[in-house]
């Protein structure tokens, strides 16, 4: 299989591991995998905020990068997410781009979606030990049905222990730029995702989008908690979490 | 109502600090949230209901204009008198008049949210009415001057301790200390203002085509007594709620009290048709409905048309984290939570509510109960939209946005500015590895510490072939 | 032109926007609705009971109903008198004049055949048909069955004949499609007692209605 990993913004800038683990994952899955170079952003802070335009400009961008990929793979539900169910929402007067874009929306898939269901990944390289709970982000578990995934590759590893927290559905409060703009209420969404956390009596807070990873993870250092390990899935899928930032 | 949603991010830091508040939200969880999970199991293919409830509410929202022409006859050959408003204060001018014509001097109300948009009780009062609210949340409400803060649980906001003052010392009696003595006082109290109405008001949970009757839904008993005893009844809802055929509404029935209450039905469903004949012993002798329009005729044929679709049931600003964190009176009218967030600007100008849509993750939990598949987060985007091409967001915002799209269309300057930035914050992270200030970005900071990037991106890693 | 008419024109003019891709603007509108009037279709259905009975019981009882049996409509009096009596409650109050000829005075109460009044803490009524559904009454208004007797006391009974019961409201309308030409004044569906859960959303019964529903099963 021929994928196309596109890393994202926030994973390009800030936590670089994750995209290297990804490369990982998909290659124990038998995929050979290619990085266009000139990746950078899925459009998606733009189009939240209210400006089509830019984010149709984004849309053609990843058009002409990746649509010769059989698959094309994101370490984020939020960003897959933009581009499998709102890009179209973007070319809608124009059919001949809407094919094309849906299309390759089709194709595209967040990680563990991907792992679990069309890469049937039998083993995972990771061997992390010790407890931990999930945060399940909104966009891949509402837009693109991420849920069973992650816990299913989990479920592979024989020494992690997971425990569920209460309202792991529940948004943490990040929601792109509403995190600087709407700071009071965003940090009481934080804070009432890092309480649940820590009534769940993990080691570690594990979820698919470093948005919310981020946002959680600022939440509970302000708060003193400077033991709480926050990684990516595909961190702990890979044994990523090991090596330095 | 008056609008003053444009204090809204003031409001929110009053909220979030109001412990008493906060403590009366977290009963939303269980009783709302947990009680429609414990019941919408009961409908016995949810997604095929929903689907099926949103084509008969875009049938007539389609198809407006016959259908209610089609309930405005069956409606006046049964005896009713159909009046239509186009603003709140034409519909505080109609019962007016109904009022004075019939010599009316109390009036007993059971809820209607379209009459808190139109400010009915106080134009009542000016006009020499005295208003009863009848269901006890509203009746609350009154004798504490406040508004409601959710549509259908109005005083959520408030606890037993709080209503056992109010009680105390608008009643005069002896302050009770249980929930059920309150309500056998409440019941006590209102009971004279049931009998002794000239006039029953109340709202309209759908308009019924087929038969040309006002359908509503409630539990306490109120709604049947205001529209049974007094000899006028005006009831008064927006053009959207009319419903084609008592089958449809039956669909509706079994979605909207399990999504409000966790209720599997309401204790009373009351399907009213005309004025009482000569034979019966009790019903009106006048029964008068009143069409609002304010604005919701503007949002057919738009792309907002989805958002007439909506059935008052309250299920997404209950599942809502902002609405749950905040509660309804920071939205600053009638409608809060989600739906309020798109019909407050619809209805009320944009440039009145600037940040109702703008306060969402868009995490589209609200989206996933509601009953009639309103694509909420969609809305709320498209009003985002619309304030970008009037250019009402700020130029900061606007600013950094083009900057960011410009970077990211331009992958040769964004690598060297991300390259640039994230050795930058590195740096500021210092050895904790998180940033406690970040400049432009206090309402992260305020809160939130920012942990600090890596140093090198990925793109520059993978260049070089680290991972090999 | 008067607010009927501007905000019709409204309506007509915002429905022009989307006359190309809406229903309005493909079939024969009026056909298409005369039809959907006519055959009045259903939406989705709950699964058939087996036992519309039992079915009914359980949800009558589940929302706080009291249910009681009789094989005969002349033991009625007699289970409402031990009903009222084991709570302490008054035995006088008032019926629907169908109900009149049962042996009330005999079982010991004072039931008069007159709309309820305002002091009156016992009405009894029949009912025009139940749903099991839900364990709903469904009370038709008119003058033989005033709305006030089952609203203004504070304890509402109901005689019931089980060969009344049907699954669904959707069976409950076209059953009254049947029998009457157009609804009365007054339908109303009773789900049990009044309630309120306004104060801490903590749920009270007895609001503004009646206090207690007890519900007698007996052929009519």
């Amino acid at each position: 299989m021929h994928v196309g990993l596109f890393v994202t913004c926030l994973v390009d800038t800030m936590r670089p591991r994750i995209g290297f683990a990804t490369i990982k994952l998909l290659e124990a899955a038998g995929c050979e995998v290619i990085v266009p170079e000139q990746q950078t952003c899925c459009g998606q802070p733009g189009y939240n905020s209210g400006d089509r335009k830019s984010a149709e400009a984004m849309a053609l961008k990843f058009l002409a990068e990746f649509e010769a990929f059989d698959y094309v793979v994101l370490p984020s539900g939020s960003c897959a997410g933009m581009i499998r169910v709102h890009y179209p929402d973007l070319f809608k007067d124009d059919p001949a781009l809407l094919a094309r874009i849906t299309a390759l929306g089709q194709r595209t898939y967040e990680l563990t979606d991907f792992l679990v269901n069309i890469a049937k990944l039998k083993k995972v390289p990771g061997t992390f030990q010790g407890t931990l709970t999930y945060h399940d982000s909104c966009s891949g578990l509402r837009e693109l049905d991420v849920y069973k995934q992650p816990r299913a590759l989990l479920a592979k590893m024989p020494n992690v222990a997971l425990h569920e927290m209460v309202e792991s559905t529940t948004c943490c409060g990040f929601g792109g730029t509403f995190s600087v703009k709407y700071g009071e209420l965003s940090t009481r969404m934080a804070d009432n995702k890092c309480q649940h956390i820590a009534a769940a009596h993990a080691g570690a807070i594990v979820g698919g989008d470093l948005g919310c990873l981020l946002n959680i993870e600022g939440r509970l250092r302000r708060n003193g908690d400077h033991t709480t390990r926050v990684l990516h899935i595909a961190e702990v899928l890979s044994d990523s979490d090991l090596e330095a930032p | 109502m008056q609008n003053t949603s444009i204090n809204f991010k003031r409001q929110v830091t009053i909220k979030l600090a109001d412990v008493k508040l906060q403590g009366a939200l977290s009963r939303l969880q269980t009783r709302f949230v947990e009680g429609r999970a414990a019941v919408i199991g009961e409908i016995n293919d949810l997604q095929e209901t929903r689907t099926a409830a949103a084509a008969i509410r875009d049938r007539v929202l389609n198809d407006l204009e016959y259908w209610l022409l089609h309930f405005e006859q069956q409606a006046i050959a049964r005896g009713a008198i159909v009046h239509w408003a186009e603003t709140g204060a034409d519909v505080n001018r109609i019962v007016a008049e109904i009022a004075a014509r019939h010599g009316v001097r109390t009036a007993a109300k059971s809820k209607s949210m379209v009459s808190e948009e139109c400010g009915l009780n106080d134009a009542l009062e000016l006009a020499g009415v005295e208003v009863m609210e009848t269901d006890l949340g509203e009746y609350i409400l009154q004798l504490a001057h406040e508004a409601p803060s959710h549509i259908v649980a109005p005083v959520v906001h408030k606890n037993m301790e709080e209503i056992a003052d109010l009680f105390a010392e608008k009643h005069q009696l002896p302050r009770k200390t249980d929930i059920a003595e309150l309500c056998r006082e409440a019941r006590e109290v209102l009971r004279p203002a049931f009998l002794n109405a000239d006039m029953g008001i109340s709202g309209g949970n759908f308009l019924l085509a087929e038969t040309g009757s006002v359908l509503i839904v409630t539990n306490e008993g109120n709604g049947r007594l205001v529209t049974t005893l007094p000899r006028v009844h005006v009831a008064i809802t927006g053009i959207e709620k009319v419903v084609p055929t008592l089958e449809d509404v039956t669909t509706l029935l079994r979605l909207l009290p399990r999504s409000a209450t966790g209720q599997s039905i309401t204790n009373y469903v009351s399907v009213l048709t005309g004025n009482k004949d000569s034979a019966d012993h009790d019903g009106p002798e006048h029964f008068h409905i009143i069409l609002l329009d304010n604005g919701r005729s503007s949002l057919l044929g738009s792309e907002m048309q989805e958002m007439l679709r909506c059935i008052r049931c309250g299920a997404c600003m209950n599942h809502c984290p902002v609405y749950q964190n905040i509660g309804g009176h920071a939205y600053g009218w009638v409608y809060p939570g989600p739906m309020g967030s798109i019909l407050t600007p619809l209805l009320g100008g944009l440039e009145n509510a600037p940040d109702l849509p703008n306060a969402s993750t868009l995490c589209g939990a609200c989206a996933v109960v509601c009953p009639v598949k309103i694509p909420l987060p969609d809305l709320l985007r498209k009003l985002r939209e619309k304030q970008m091409e009037r250019g009402m967001k700020s130029r900061q915002e606007t600013f950094m946005l083009k900057a960011w799209a410009w970077l990211a269309l331009h992958p040769a300057i964004y690598a060297i500015a991300t390259k640039i930035g994230v050795r930058l914050m590195r740096i500021l992270g210092g050895k904790e590895k998180l940033l406690h200030h970040l400049p432009g970005a206090r309402g992260w900071t305020d809160g939130r510490d920012f942990p600090a990037p890596a140093g090198m991106t990925f793109r520059e890693l993978y260049k070089r072939g680290v991972h090999k | 032109m008067n607010a009927r008419d501007k905000i019709l024109s409204k309506i007509r003019n915002s429905q022009a926007r989307t006359a190309a891709g809406s229903v309005a603007g493909t079939v024969a509108q009026t056909e298409m609705r005369d039809s959907y009037l006519a055959l009045h279709p259903r939406g989705p259905l709950p699964p058939p009971l087996d036992n519309l009975v039992a079915g009914f019981k359980e949800r009558a009882i589940k929302l706080s109903s009291d249910v009681m049996e009789a094989s005969d409509s002349k033991d009625v009096p007699i289970l409402l008198a031990r009903y009222l009596s084991e709570r302490k409650l008054p035995v006088s109050g008032v019926c629907w004049p169908s109900l009149a000829g049962l042996p009330w005075s005999t079982a010991g109460l004072d039931i008069q055949s007159r709309p309820a009044k305002n002091q009156d803490l016992v009405g009894v009524t029949g009912a025009f048909c139940a749903i099991a559904e839900t364990g709903t009454l469904m009370m038709l208004s008119g003058p033989e069955t005033p709305a006030t007797t089952s609203l203004l006391p504070e304890t509402h009974v109901a005689v019931l004949d089980p060969r009344r019961i049907v699954a669904t409201m959707e069976d409950a309308w076209n059953l009254m499609r049947k029998e009457y030409k157009q609804p009365p004044r007054a339908v109303n569906f009773i789900s049990g007692p009044s309630r309120t859960a306004d104060i801490e959303q903590t749920v009270t019964l007895g609001a503004h209605g009646p206090y207690r529903v007890l519900l007698i099963l007996a052929p009519l």
